[in-house]
């Protein structure tokens, strides 16, 4: 009789426990960004770029708790994207950890970009039938001594219409796989068209190649 | 006895009902407007290709994936046509046709194909044709209630609901070879669904969206295959395809937007 009223004293608390947790979890949108992004059709430039993604990159996960709790990792799927880009964009790339890194592999230009800011508009919030999504990086760059050349600000645009029994977690995937497509576009095409980087690449002819760069 | 009154009073007028909605049901109207630079079909070489792409510039709305699907199936259908699927031209093209620098006007396509990367994988995929969908379908009205319930012992629904559904798409098709525009379809599209529910809900659902594809696909098949719009769907008893313009030359000398 003692034993049971004891390990009734234990489990029921435990089950409340468990209860409570399914029934919150239940309650919020967890989202992991599954979208995967073509290589881009850009002539490349003939520079080595080291892209430095630190774990806060590589692993960021949006959380939002206002109406809705919405949790959202979008860390792989960038990378990815970012991965991708500077690939096509240059005619070397390197992940990198650290900045520190980049001397010793004779990197021309290091690029470090960061979550600024993340937003979501649901239809429940804007009574619009419409997932949007709204990316905002900084992207600092810095030369090969690691003197910095521009600290750009890049905002990208995502969004998907509700379909019919589409579950909103798809739905914000497809968004935020749009949004992020989007940054691809800006990264692309405006990249070269920051004033600072622009100044850089003029003084820095791609005449240069980097293979003789290298053999210096 | 109260009971058996009042059905053999509400089961004729249940019917009744019954058959005056299925007549009105899921009925839809189409407009088709044509406009055609030339009489003679499109001609399509060996190995080129038609691509169909939907606008998604606008932030209000944009034309629906599944549409384009449509419409490339109507196009493709028989194998008559090779359509290259529009994610496909995308993906290839990336970043390109992106809704953020895609090309509105013809001159901007035109001075995208100056760069010879965009040219040579145009070429080099046999692109000759691209179509450009614009529109979207949408809920115009909504009326009626009706609610479901359910108890151990059962459950149902009861009430009655409508809704209006409104396609609009215009298509226009650019010859990427001698870079101009060879014609225009635009199609307009009305339907009325019904939702009854006396216990079981009966669903009387108008085919919007797939009575518009059918009309712009298959007058966009006119375009490259003689005696194509022959082969539009018959008129159903409860599909009404009314009021169908071919203004076929009559709008010839109308310029292009650039």
């Amino acid at each position: 009789m003692e034993q049971m009223k004891k390990t009734r004293f234990i489990l029921i608390p435990r089950l409340t426990l468990v209860i409570a947790s399914i029934l919150l979890a239940a309650c919020s949108t967890n989202v992991t960004v599954t979208g995967d992004y073509p290589s881009a059709l850009t002539r490349s430039m003939p520079y080595h770029v080291g892209l430095v993604l630190d774990d806060s990159f590589t692993n960021y996960t949006y959380e939002s708790g206002e109406e809705q709790d919405v949790n959202m990792a979008l860390g792989k799927s960038q990378t990815k994207l970012f991965n991708q880009i500077f690939s096509d964009m240059f005619s070397r790339s390197s992940q990198l950890q650290t900045a520190s890194n980049a001397p010793a592999q004779n990197i021309d230009l290091i690029v470090v970009p960061h979550v600024e800011e993340v937003q979501l508009a649901m239809p429940f919030e804007t009574r619009l039938n419409v997932f949007e999504v709204w990316l905002k990086y900084n992207l600092q760059v810095f030369n090969r001594e690691g003197e910095p050349i521009a600290d750009w600000l890049m905002s990208a645009y995502g969004k998907t219409q509700t379909r019919f029994l589409k579950s909103e977690e798809e739905a914000l995937d497809q968004a935020t796989t749009a949004a992020l497509r989007d940054a691809g576009v800006k990264l692309i095409i405006g990249f070269k068209r920051v004033p600072e980087i622009r100044d850089w690449l003029e003084a820095h002819p791609e005449s240069t190649p980097l293979a003789q760069r290298g053999s210096q | 006895m109260t009971n058996t009154r009042l059905l053999r009073f509400y089961r004729p007028a249940c019917l009744a009902l019954l058959a005056l909605l299925s007549l009105t049901a899921c009925s839809t109207s189409t407009i088709i407007d044509e406009y055609r630079v030339t009489d003679a079909s499109l001609e399509l070489g060996n190995g080129e290709q038609v691509v169909i792409m939907g606008r998604r510039h606008a932030g209000e709305y944009e034309t629906e994936p599944d549409f384009i699907n449509c419409i490339g199936n109507k196009l493709a259908t028989k194998g008559k046509l090779k359509v290259m699927p529009e994610q496909v031209f995308l993906d290839s093209f990336y970043p390109w046709f992106e809704p953020r620098v895609a090309p509105l006007k013809l001159r901007r396509m035109g001075r995208m194909l100056e760069e010879p990367l965009i040219a040579e994988r145009i070429k080099a995929l046999g692109i000759r044709y691209m179509i450009w969908v614009n529109g979207n379908t949408e809920t115009t009205e909504k009326k009626g209630t009706f609610s479901c319930a359910i108890a151990p012992g059962g459950g149902g629904c009861f009430g009655f609901a409508s809704w209006d559904k409104a396609s609009s798409y215009e298509a226009i098709i650019w010859d990427l070879k001698q870079l101009d525009e060879k014609g225009r379809v635009n199609v307009e599209t009305k339907g009325s669904s019904y939702l009854l529910a006396v216990g079981a809900p009966i669903p009387f659902i108008a085919q919007v969206q797939g009575d518009a594809c059918d009309g712009i696909g298959n007058r966009l098949k006119g375009f490259f295959l003689k005696g194509a719009p022959e082969t539009l769907p018959p008129i159903s008893t409860n599909r009404a395809l009314s009021n169908q313009r071919a203004l076929s030359n009559k709008r010839a000398s109308r310029e292009s937007d650039d």
